[in-house]
């Protein structure tokens, strides 16, 4: 029962933070409509940009649907990997940075002593 | 509960919350890469790591309630900045996963649920998404004492002990 209530709450801080910002979302939505701003600028589907030879337009993280397979595992590898590095890097950064402070406090420590 | 029985108990709890983070650690990696694993195993991975979520959090409940109940009172610096981080990244991760849904291609439609197309989602899916694996980056940083501790005891002694109870045993032989 005690678990039960506890995902609840969970569950409804999950709700609130997603109706938090869908409403701020379309409140934006709403106030670049108001000022004037085109549909498609506004990222609105069915209002089409005027494109030169009816070239595809490009989205980001739209390409490459239905890569081959080991085109597809490599860029999984190649992502993964970056992805990792990014972590890794903060993890350093921070670590370092956490080592640093110790050291400088415990330098004008042994100063004031 | 006698104090052998909490012992055991937090060996199970620590057990539990490494094999969990480190599958939402693998499947967020997954998920990372829409392009590579399909839209559909991105939609259903991503949607299916809240119930995991819910079980990392049911698991640090103590320590939540805690540092809310303390927050404004006397805590160290490192508590307070630390849970000032999981708040952020539990707000990311519920943008990341409204955003997803309003430009779901597969997980909603096969529901039957079909929201107006507006591609402002995808941007706001995107930022928040390379966002999460900065705040990840701290999150993991703040716990990687804890990270390196537990795998160590659970992962790396368990395995070295094996190969050195087996290295022994071909000894004896």
């Amino acid at each position: 029962m005690k678990i039960l209530g506890r995902i609840l709450i969970i569950l409804a801080a999950f709700a609130l933070v997603m109706g938090i910002a869908y409403t701020v979302v379309s409140a934006a939505n709403a106030a670049s409509s108001a000022i004037g701003v085109p549909a498609f600028e506004r990222g609105e589907d069915g209002v089409r940009p005027q494109i030169p030879n009816h070239e595809r337009p490009e989205f980001p993280g739209g390409e490459g649907h239905g890569l081959r397979g080991g085109v597809s595992g490599l860029r999984l590898i190649l992502g993964t990997v970056k992805n990792i590095g990014i972590i890794a890097i903060i993890v350093a950064l921070v670590l370092w940075l956490k080592d640093f402070m110790r050291k400088r406090k415990r330098d004008l420590q042994q100063v004031s002593e | 509960m006698t104090e052998t029985q909490t012992n055991i108990n937090m060996k199970n709890r620590t057990k539990i919350k490494l094999v969990l983070d480190t599958i939402i650690f693998i499947a967020f990696l997954i998920a990372m890469e829409p392009r590579s694993s399909g839209i559909a195993i991105h939609e259903w991975l991503a949607t299916s790591l809240i119930a995991v979520l819910v079980v990392h959090l049911l698991l640090s409940w103590d320590w939540i309630t805690r540092i809310t109940r303390r927050f404004i009172g006397k805590i160290n610096n490192q508590s307070r900045f630390n849970y000032i981080l999981n708040w952020s990244l539990f707000i990311d991760g519920t943008v990341i996963m409204l955003s997803g849904f309003m430009i779901s291609e597969s997980l909603m439609p096969a529901l039957g649920i079909q929201f107006p197309r507006n591609f402002a989602w995808r941007g706001i899916h995107e930022l928040s998404t390379n966002l999460f694996i900065l705040l990840l980056g701290l999150h993991t940083a703040l716990h990687w004492s804890w990270v390196v501790e537990t795998f160590k005891r659970y992962v790396f002694q368990p395995v070295f002990r094996l190969f050195a109870t087996s290295e022994k045993k071909d000894i004896a032989a």
